[in-house]
């Protein structure tokens, strides 16, 4: 039914000595929400963090194996990972928005990519991403107000507003909603239900019944390994492996 | 035990810890207490100087010049015979060695004094105008009651023929105190009534300014490099490990170098602010290094996050984020680093500025003293006038010290901004 979007093939990743993934074949469908679960350390923050090379940042970390957007390999030494994070963006666990202006928030990745040209562009491609993310009736009249001055849910609604704000083609999750009321995650959760029909997202969660919500794939990961993928309802009703019914029912995890 | 002894013990224990910390923080204060008191108490009187009321009359036949000279003229004039003429006035004395002994009341520099009033308006020739002429410095000390005069007449540096004439020019209203300018405005002096900080203050501006435009950018770009930039590997711990060790040699250390590589092998220009401001330059970049490092590891790691995931290099995001959100916590760093900078004596000596400079520079490159280097000169001197002088000049040194500290807590405070 769908397109692969992002393709990972025997998929690998060292800190220093210590493996953490191991052999990961995954495939994500584009515009399609695909959600990761498992077991805290078992490996999903590393996966997704693979996609938009955010490893790079540790010094000790170490990739092998293919992974591949739309046939371009993201691993490749030579790869502008600017360009590829402007194709791919990312929210994280907790709400981190610039200390700056909510408007400055949002402008910011447009401004170093050369979008938004004019104040006129700039402006309205921040009252897009604010609309896209359902905070702009909430912040449409304190444009110039601190980012950090909101609440938790609005602030992580920020982030996935600077996140949509370079027009990506794929959004990741880092357990976005794990600092969150359940009012601020219910918003979240219609958020994400909105966006997949734009974009391609990938969301790491804890939260079963989140997973059940709003995926309609979901891989569960244990100790690095990709244990099972499939349908969200299979994976949940009736999985093939005992590991994933012992976890999803909370024998473990 | 029981749970109620258990308990009781636990609050003594508290009590007696609020106890101990309010006692060290009184006998901390109590010295700053006493150390300021003893500075104000002995330092406040060098701000005023004593003049004495003179009447001067510019007689032309001992001045050879006429009304309306041009400046020219005037500088190279002879005032000194006027200046005897109208100072044995002062006091009706009776011979030539009452005379010598009332001339040596008034300072040094009476005659300069006298052609500084005639500067000022070049019609006074024929004309008698009451000047307030500076009194030596013994007069000075005795005016302000730093001076006993109920010691032996052999034990005291003002005879009592001196004496004699200071009631009398007391009686008559002739003696006061006045600001003095001369200490703001006079480089350093043999004579203590005529001795000021002004070169020392210059020399000291000029030096922590040349300390400022050469530890400043590179202590900043370093500890960004470093900070951010830099793979995590020995070299860089080596580094590390070394910024601190440099920030704890002693200061002497660093003046022995400076003598050894700026002026015995560059041949830089001895006792300048130049030479100082290099090594105190170097003295103080590690000093900045560290708390800019700091400043910089205080930034969240989620904001470097948030700016590389729309996209932004590395580069950007860390002047863009990283940097400003760092810039309160490092210019406040760099504050304290010159005021410490500004306070230190050893390597100075070292390289030379405690020679005795009387010019005010006019340039960094010319000889010049500094504050602290001031502090410690008139410090060793012997005459009395010295003494006020010395703690006027840490009075000095210590309000330039709380203002920078002033300006850097102020920095840190306002511009920080809060993260969640």
């Amino acid at each position: 039914m769908s397109n692969v979007k992002i393709k990972s093939k025997n998929l690998n990743v060292y800190y220093g000595d210590k493996q953490a993934l191991f052999d990961v074949n995954l495939d994500l469908n584009e515009k399609e929400v695909t959600a990761l679960i498992g077991p805290s350390g078992c490996g999903k923050s590393t996966f997704i963090r693979c996609i938009n090379r955010m490893n790079d940042v540790i010094d000790i970390c170490k990739v092998t194996g293919n992974i591949e957007m739309d046939g371009m390999n993201i691993n490749d030494k030579d790869l502008d990972v600017v360009s590829l994070r402007e194709r791919v963006g990312m929210v994280f666990q907790k709400p981190n928005p610039f200390p700056k202006s909510i408007y400055d928030n949002i402008s910011y990745g447009p401004k170093i990519h050369g979008k938004g040209e004019t104040k006129n562009e700039l402006d309205q491609i921040v009252e897009n991403s604010l609309k896209k993310s359902a905070l702009w009736e909430e912040v449409k009249d304190r444009l110039d107000e601190p980012g950090t001055s909101l609440s938790g849910g609005q602030q992580q609604r920020l982030c996935i507003a600077r996140a949509i704000s370079v027009n990506p083609e794929v959004i990741l999750m880092d357990e976005p909603c794990s600092a969150l009321d359940p009012i601020a995650t219910a918003k979240i959760e219609e958020l994400i239900d909105e966006l997949k029909k734009t974009y391609t997202i990938v969301i790491v969660t804890h939260s079963m019944a989140q997973a059940v919500r709003v995926s309609q794939k979901t891989g569960f990961f244990h100790l690095g390994k990709l244990i099972e993928v499939g349908k969200t309802e299979k994976i949940f009703k009736n999985p093939d492996n005992k590991m994933t019914q012992d976890y999803i029912t909370g024998r473990f995890g | 035990m029981t749970k109620e002894e258990r308990l009781k013990k636990r609050h003594r224990a508290e009590k007696r810890f609020r106890f101990y910390g309010l006692t060290s923080i009184f006998v901390a204060l109590l010295f700053v207490v006493i150390l300021v008191q003893n500075i104000f108490s002995k330092g406040s009187s060098a701000f005023k100087k004593t003049v004495i009321t003179t009447e001067v009359f510019f007689d032309q036949e001992l001045l050879e010049i006429q009304n309306g000279a041009p400046q020219e003229e005037i500088m190279e004039a002879d005032f000194y015979d006027v200046m005897i003429e109208n100072l044995i006035k002062a006091y009706p004395a009776k011979d030539r060695d009452e005379e010598d002994e009332l001339l040596k009341l008034f300072s040094g520099d009476a005659e300069i004094e006298i052609k500084k009033a005639f500067l000022n308006d070049n019609n006074l020739i024929g004309k008698t105008i009451t000047l307030d002429l500076t009194a030596s410095d013994d007069i000075d000390q005795l005016h302000k009651g730093n001076y006993p005069r109920d010691l032996p007449e052999e034990r005291r540096r003002i005879s009592d023929f001196q004496l004699v004439i200071y009631d009398y020019f007391v009686e008559n209203k002739k003696i006061s105190k006045n600001f003095n300018n001369y200490f703001f405005n006079n480089g350093d002096s043999r004579d203590p009534e005529l001795a000021g900080i002004g070169g020392a203050l210059v020399g000291s501006f000029y030096s922590i300014l040349i300390c400022l435009l050469l530890a400043f950018p590179v202590a900043v770009l370093a500890s960004i490099y470093l900070e951010e930039f830099a793979p995590k590997n020995k070299i860089t711990d080596f580094i590390e490990i070394n910024i601190n060790n440099l920030a704890a040699v002693p200061s002497i250390v660093y003046g022995l170098l400076a003598l050894q590589i700026l002026l015995a092998t560059i041949q830089l220009p001895r006792s300048t602010p130049l030479v100082a401001g290099i090594t105190l330059a170097l003295m103080t970049l590690p000093r900045i290094i560290i708390p800019c490092r700091a400043s910089l590891k205080a930034v969240p790691p989620s904001i470097r996050e948030g700016a590389l995931a729309v996209g932004a290099s590395k580069f950007q995001s860390v002047f863009h984020h990283v940097v400003p959100l760092a810039l309160p916590g490092t210019l406040s760093g760099t504050i304290i680093g010159l005021a410490q900078a500004l306070g230190e004596t050893a390597p100075l000596i070292l390289i030379g500025m405690v020679a005795f400079v009387v010019d005010i520079p006019s340039s960094p490159v010319d000889p010049s003293s500094s504050l602290p280097v001031q502090v410690y000169l008139w410090s060793e001197s012997a005459e009395r006038g010295f003494v006020e002088k010395t703690s006027a000049t840490i009075m000095m040194l210590l309000s330039f010290l709380i203002v920078m500290n002033f300006i850097a807590v102020y920095l840190r405070q306002k511009f920080e901004k809060r993260w969640n």
